[in-house]
């Protein structure tokens, strides 16, 4: 059906994945049972297809896992081809990004949208591998003001405006 | 049927224009181009959108081209076969020829596309009040059953990321008995999570968390960038390569998983074959570039073919179109030519002005386009993030859907790194609604009686259809190993 992992890499990964696969499954089961029976329920019920999916996901995973498994005993150690210090390093920027984005989300209702998304810009420029200058900030804050007016003045979506008009 | 002429027409050329841009950038393809214009057409008419989406994907196969000629690195994916001659030729100093002969072979890609499209999809409405919830239900399996196909390497994980799909299309107001499922007393989830927020984070968010700290891409000199549109004589040496790469597009487009890039490929080598210049290709053959460019762009029309007429989107592109449909209320399959027919016709139309757009966007927007593959790397990427977030707020003023979008894009990131399929869960989130609320409808209708899938003879046929689908690729692969 398909080629086992070939390396241990590929193992390694097929086998987290099987976990929290599992882990999805068993979760949304859990959730799906405290879905209350209502007396107009069909056969099915509103809590008959999101368990089957449980279930669906439960078996797969647990067939990913089988062949990870196996697998680990005949995969190539190919450790040395996949830079361990690279993956951390891609994995921190892109987590990164998320900080970014979830602190643009938690913020901007305080610091308002001009503020928060030139610190958006900025933040990401820097994650994206470019320098955190002058020239970034001026290009951070241009670019919020132009966004502001394409959304705010042209679009007319009123986007946050923070705490700055209960402060004039 | 009444429709917006002048709303379409700026919407083709405005959907044009964002998606030569879009697609010229390396690493944006079409369906990221789409999905971050998604947000911004919320608030347009049913018909607006779906031309300017329809217009950005015919737009970014072109616009995929352009790096692709001048600084040998594609656009798109499908882009990928037109950098061979493409790039010869510009070394050759004839990269102006090369940008003329791929926009050109677009625009006649693009309209045999339209034909065939048209030509098919219109015959499906005269059947469109025979369905019944079986058969929308066997419809919704019969496009489950495209997994089979789209899964990649591994059916295990495709059918996990289907299941994934189908798992968030639950979430929300129960269709039958009206219970809130998953919401946790949220009132924002109550009417389920909005496919475009799935579609945003799956493409666009997770991509650009993907790419974080990727190196950038070669820069352009302007003076290359002056499209020079091929003479008469060169119309008639690439009508044979443009005739293949339109075929092949045509027939590609309507396949699950087909897609542009394939189908560049096979109409590179399929315009190898049958060339009298065979030697030429891989040299800077103008034939090389006219069969890929007129095969992705035939398939930027062919592609709304099974999502148009069944509700199967047969790539990530269509899938994001398919996104747009349901965003305004439009349910495609083929109910949506009785009960809307005014939109598809609008979109026919509006895809027609989008061929004819494409050749004086492409010529006109050349400069532009230029400076911005010319900017640095992070700055745009920068400016993408910034929009994404903004655009996805304006769509109700919501943070919560930001912050859901966000979550889409790690949940997308993550299938990226444990090599998930991004498509089957999309078809699972755009077809779960249909299978659970039509399987329930036609129980309760029938009394319970499962046999009801099978007298039904439209459910029945799609059904089989779908397990020759499932088994045929299951074939395939067990041949494969």
């Amino acid at each position: 059906m398909r080629r086992a992992p070939a390396t241990t890499v590929d193992a390694r990964r097929e086998l987290v994945l099987g976990w929290a696969m599992l882990a999805i499954a068993a979760g949304y089961y859990a959730l799906a049972t405290r879905i209350p029976e209502s007396g107009i329920a069909d056969a099915i019920g509103a809590q008959g297809l999101p368990k089957a999916y449980a279930a669906i996901l439960a078996l797969l995973s647990i067939i990913v896992i089988g062949r990870a498994l196996r697998a680990r005993h005949t995969a190539i150690d190919a450790a040395a081809a996949e830079s361990a210090a690279g993956l951390r390093h891609v994995g921190l920027r892109t987590a990164g990004m998320l900080v970014v984005g979830a602190l643009y989300v938690a913020l901007v209702p305080w610091l308002g949208y001009i503020v928060s998304i030139a610190g958006l810009i900025a933040s990401t420029v820097a994650l994206q591998g470019g320098r955190l200058d002058r020239r970034t900030a001026a290009i951070a804050a241009g670019g919020a003001l132009l966004l502001w007016l394409l959304f705010v003045r042209l679009l007319g979506i009123p986007h946050p405006s923070g705490i700055w008009p209960s402060m004039l | 049927m009444a429709f917006d002429a002048l709303g379409i027409v700026v919407a083709a050329f405005g959907g044009v224009a964002w998606g030569i841009l879009g697609g010229a950038l390396p690493g944006i393809s079409p369906s990221i181009t789409m999905a971050l214009l998604l947000p911004f057409t919320y608030s347009m008419g049913a018909t607006t959108a779906v031309v300017m989406l329809a217009s950005t994907y015919i737009g970014a196969e072109y616009g995929g081209s352009i790096p692709a000629i001048l600084i040998r690195t594609p656009g798109t994916n499908a882009a990928a076969a037109t950098v061979v001659d493409g790039y010869m030729m510009k070394l050759q100093g004839r990269g102006g020829e090369a940008l003329g002969i791929s926009l050109y072979s677009g625009f006649v890609g693009g309209l045999f596309g339209m034909l065939v499209l048209v030509s098919l999809t219109e015959r499906l409405s005269a059947v469109a009040l025979a369905f019944t919830p079986p058969a929308y239900f066997a419809l919704g399996v019969l496009g489950l059953s495209v997994i089979a196909t789209l899964a990649g390497e591994s059916l295990i994980t495709g059918l996990m990321a289907g299941v994934l799909g189908l798992m968030i299309s639950t979430v929300g107001t129960d269709p039958v008995t009206g219970l809130n499922r998953f919401t946790f007393d949220s009132p924002e989830l109550l009417s389920g999570i909005p496919p475009l927020l799935v579609l945003v984070g799956i493409y666009a968010v997770a991509d650009l968390f993907a790419k974080t700290g990727e190196p950038d891409w070669g820069k352009a000199a302007r003076e290359e960038a002056r499209i020079k549109f091929p003479t008469p004589a060169m119309w008639r040496r690439i009508a044979k390569p443009q005739a293949i790469g339109s075929l092949l597009g045509a027939f590609e487009g309507m396949m699950p998983g087909g897609g542009g890039a394939v189908s560049s490929f096979l109409a590179y080598n399929e315009a190898r074959r049958w060339s009298k210049h065979k030697e030429e290709f891989g040299q800077g053959s103008p034939e090389g570039i006219a069969a890929p460019e007129a095969a992705n762009n035939t398939v930027a029309c062919t592609a709304l073919v099974p999502m148009l007429s069944l509700g199967i989107p047969s790539s990530n592109s269509s899938a994001v179109l398919l996104g747009g449909f349901l965003m305004h209320g439009l349910i495609p399959g083929p109910l949506l030519f009785v009960s809307h027919g005014d939109v598809v016709h609008g979109l026919y139309i509006g895809m027609f002005i989008a061929n004819v757009a494409m050749l004086i966007i492409g010529y006109l927007i050349m400069a532009p386009c230029m400076w911005l593959v010319n900017r640095p790397r992070p700055y745009l990427m920068a400016f993408i993030y910034a929009l994404v977030m903004s655009g996805v707020y304006a769509i109700q003023n919501s943070m919560f859907h930001v912050g859901l979008t966000l979550g889409f894009g790690v949940l997308g990131a993550g299938m990226k790194y444990f090599k998930l399929p991004v498509l089957p869960l999309v078809l699972g989130v755009v077809l779960g609604f249909m299978v659970e609320s039509n399987f329930r409808r036609a129980l309760v209708i029938s009394g319970g009686d499962y046999r009801t899938f099978v007298q039904d003879p439209i459910a029945a046929t799609l059904l089989v259809v779908a397990l020759l689908f499932v088994a045929g690729s299951l074939f395939r692969r067990l041949r494969d190993t």
